[in-house]
């Protein structure tokens, strides 16, 4: 399954930032709109690249599929910086 | 009865486990047994070294380092969780790596006291390196007066 929200907080002594949840999910209505161009220029990078394109998106798409439960924080003198993949 | 269950049920009556340890050992089992064969697996102990295999999930790296190591005020701690998913996958990227620049790769690496050949990690045998990363528990204490902590381990 592909990543829907990645939550982001950043506190810094000065500054409290509430926890920012963002709608990736979002980016798929931009994706696809855009697909038909995307395609073709998959298409031209396969044919003009020796890489097989089609393995390289298969490879990078399993990356994007896993990316979920992904959870990095960081804290240190008084600010601390959390990532989370959902 | 599966003799890992009876195993289990015999050391709970023998008392070298409780009988939540028992409960989850039991349930790893049947995870187990209803895996597809091939699937590794990480390992769960008991309390006194009872070991069944279950999988492990995530990855995790914690890091406690105090002001003398960071040069920061404070402790500063790092706490990464990677899914192993993400591992398989990225470890299938250096199959993009081209072949030409595999053995600078490995040069390199082993220049940097990394004696690893990028060439012999294959899907095949990819399988198997997560699973005995899965067994990997690395700890760090300092020694040094300074209390700084680096912990590795799969959950």
């Amino acid at each position: 399954m592909t990543p829907n929200f990645v939550v982001l907080g950043i506190d810094t002594p000065g500054f409290h930032w509430p926890k920012l949840w963002l709608p990736i999910f979002l980016l798929w209505v931009p994706v696809i709109l855009l697909s038909p161009i995307i395609l073709l220029a998959f298409v031209a990078l396969a044919i003009a690249n020796r890489t097989n394109i089609w393995r390289v998106v298969a490879i990078f798409w399993d990356i994007l599929c896993s990316l979920p439960g992904t959870h990095v924080r960081v804290s240190a003198q008084d600010a601390r910086v959390l990532v989370r993949i959902l | 009865m599966n003799e890992n269950r009876r195993q289990i049920l015999e050391m709970l009556a023998a008392g070298k486990i409780t009988a939540d340890e028992a409960e989850r050992l039991i349930a790893a089992v049947e995870t187990e047994r209803a895996r597809p064969a091939g699937e590794y697996s990480g390992s769960l102990g008991g309390s006194n070294g009872a070991t069944v295999k279950t999988r492990a999930k995530y990855l995790r790296v914690l890091v406690e380092a105090d002001e003398s190591m960071t040069g920061m005020k404070g402790q500063t701690t790092v706490n990464v969780r990677v899914p192993m998913q993400l591992l398989r996958a990225g470890v299938r990227l250096a199959s993009l790596i081209p072949a030409q620049a595999h053995q600078q790769l490995d040069e390199a690496l082993n220049r940097h006291g990394v004696p690893l050949t990028l060439s012999q990690i294959k899907p095949e045998n990819l399988e198997e390196l997560i699973y005995h990363l899965e067994d990997l528990t690395v700890d760090v204490d300092s020694s040094e007066g300074n209390a700084t902590k680096v912990r590795v381990f799969c959950e």
